[in-house]
């Protein structure tokens, strides 16, 4: 509560000896205060609306506090009041004690935002370190190696004049006039090996894995 | 996210003044006006079924139209008060005795006239006007229903839609007993026991739509 509003009570409070029941008049009083305010807001007074929700305000958080642990969903739930106090403040009638229509609408809006939390919370899940992937090489470097070593297998048990085919031309890129030097073979002989590898290839790897 | 001050400022500068609400008992005293003036000209248009006078006297038939009559009153003003924030929502059970009256009416009537749950008791021509009496009783009043109780959209949307469908199915169903001749027991289960379930399953399915449709414009949206 602002300390401005203490300073209007003595003259209640004073007349009062009893702690607690001076305590309950500045409750009532400052409850009439709101009330009158709101009637005032009602009729297009700006000030006495914009006193109000100010008055209101750290009412508000005291009650969304015991509600929600978390101080930014506390402080989401008070403007989630206000703004909803602003909706339908057509509803007050000032014959009425403004306390419970004030405390029967923050209730209702905060128990609405706890269910929607709750809703939130039993469809999401926590991102944890193994739901994380990465498009960089580095992080799929178990798979790479992986591939890396069927495809060797799979060349290692090649025909001979295949192996040294598919060594020379796809893993060392040589040319093929190049691979027919090194190798002693012709060039027609060459390409004919290269196509019969790169099927056996294809075929051993689409197996899964390389030939037993 | 806009901070609690700033928030403020910008409600209380978009304020205008607005007319406060009417006592809902008034209020629920409008629109129980509004359905009786459109049973009168549905009276008019359509005619009063012609054995009334006779049926009247007949104790179940009484029971039966009066309970549903004070069903749609008692909903009626359930709904306008719990429409409120600060009203007890004991205020829901206002419509229970009259709504337990007449389903057991309709079910006293099942139960010794069980026999007629057979095709003559299902007469296609009556069912076309009791349909246009349904539309033209049920389609105004839910209108009316529903842009009288806009201000409880952000409180109590699910029971205040509830009443108040239970209000405009208990007075359409007043009406279909009072305009048309429903001897056959099926006739009366489907149009009493339809309608009700009918207008409370619609609400019920579709209650925050409905009510986006018509709620307060002043609702400034959030900046998040």
């Amino acid at each position: 509560m602002p300390s401005g509003r203490h300073s209007r009570l003595p003259p209640l409070t004073l007349i009062k000896d009893d702690h607690q029941g001076g305590a309950g008049q500045a409750h009532s009083v400052r409850e009439l205060d709101w009330s009158i305010l709101m009637a005032r807001a009602q009729d297009g007074d700006r000030a006495a609306y914009r006193r109000l929700l100010e008055g209101i305000t750290p009412f508000l958080r005291s009650l969304a506090a015991r509600r929600h642990r978390d101080l930014s969903d506390a402080e989401d739930a008070v403007q989630d009041v206000l703004l909803t106090l602003h909706a339908i403040r057509h509803t007050y009638d000032p014959a009425r004690p403004f306390g419970p229509w004030l405390v029967a609408i923050a209730n209702h809006r905060l128990i609405d935002l706890l269910r929607r939390q709750g809703r939130l919370r039993s469809r999401e899940t926590a991102l944890m370190p193994e739901h994380e992937t990465f498009s960089a090489d580095q992080a799929n470097l178990y798979e790479r190696v992986l591939d890396r070593r069927n495809l060797q297998e799979a060349v290692e048990k090649l025909p001979a004049g295949q192996r040294q085919a598919i060594r020379l031309l796809k893993l060392e890129e040589k040319s093929l006039k190049e691979a027919a030097a090194i190798s002693g073979m012709s060039i027609a002989s060459l390409k004919v090996a290269t196509h019969r590898a790169l099927k056996r290839l294809r075929k051993t790897l689409a197996k899964g894995g390389a030939p037993r | 996210m806009i901070t609690t001050p700033d928030l403020i400022d910008s409600l209380a500068q978009s304020m205008t003044p607005v007319r406060r609400l009417r006592p809902p008992l008034v209020r629920a005293g409008c629109w129980l006006m509004l359905a009786a003036i459109i049973l009168g000209l549905l009276a008019v248009s359509q005619g009063i079924r012609p054995d009334l006078l006779q049926r009247l006297p007949q104790s179940g038939f009484a029971i039966g139209i009066s309970a549903s009559l004070l069903t749609g009153i008692g909903a009626a003003i359930a709904a306008f008060m719990v429409s409120l924030p600060d009203r007890s929502h004991l205020w829901l059970l206002l419509p229970a005795p009259a709504l337990f009256v007449w389903l057991s009416a309709i079910g006293y009537q099942c139960l010794t006239r069980w026999i007629s749950f057979e095709p003559s008791g299902v007469e296609l021509g009556e069912t076309a006007r009791c349909f246009a009496t349904l539309v033209l009783t049920g389609l105004p009043l839910s209108l009316a229903m529903l842009v009288m109780l806009r201000y409880a959209a952000p409180l109590r949307p699910t029971a205040t839609v509830l009443t108040g469908s239970l209000a405009v199915a208990a007075i359409t169903a007043t009406a279909l007993s009072l305009f048309h001749q429903l001897d056959a027991t099926v006739m009366i289960l489907i149009w009493n026991l339809g309608t009700a379930v009918m207008f409370i399953g619609l609400s019920g399915a579709f209650h925050r739509k409905i009510f986006s449709w018509v709620t307060p414009r002043s609702m400034p949206h959030r900046q998040s």
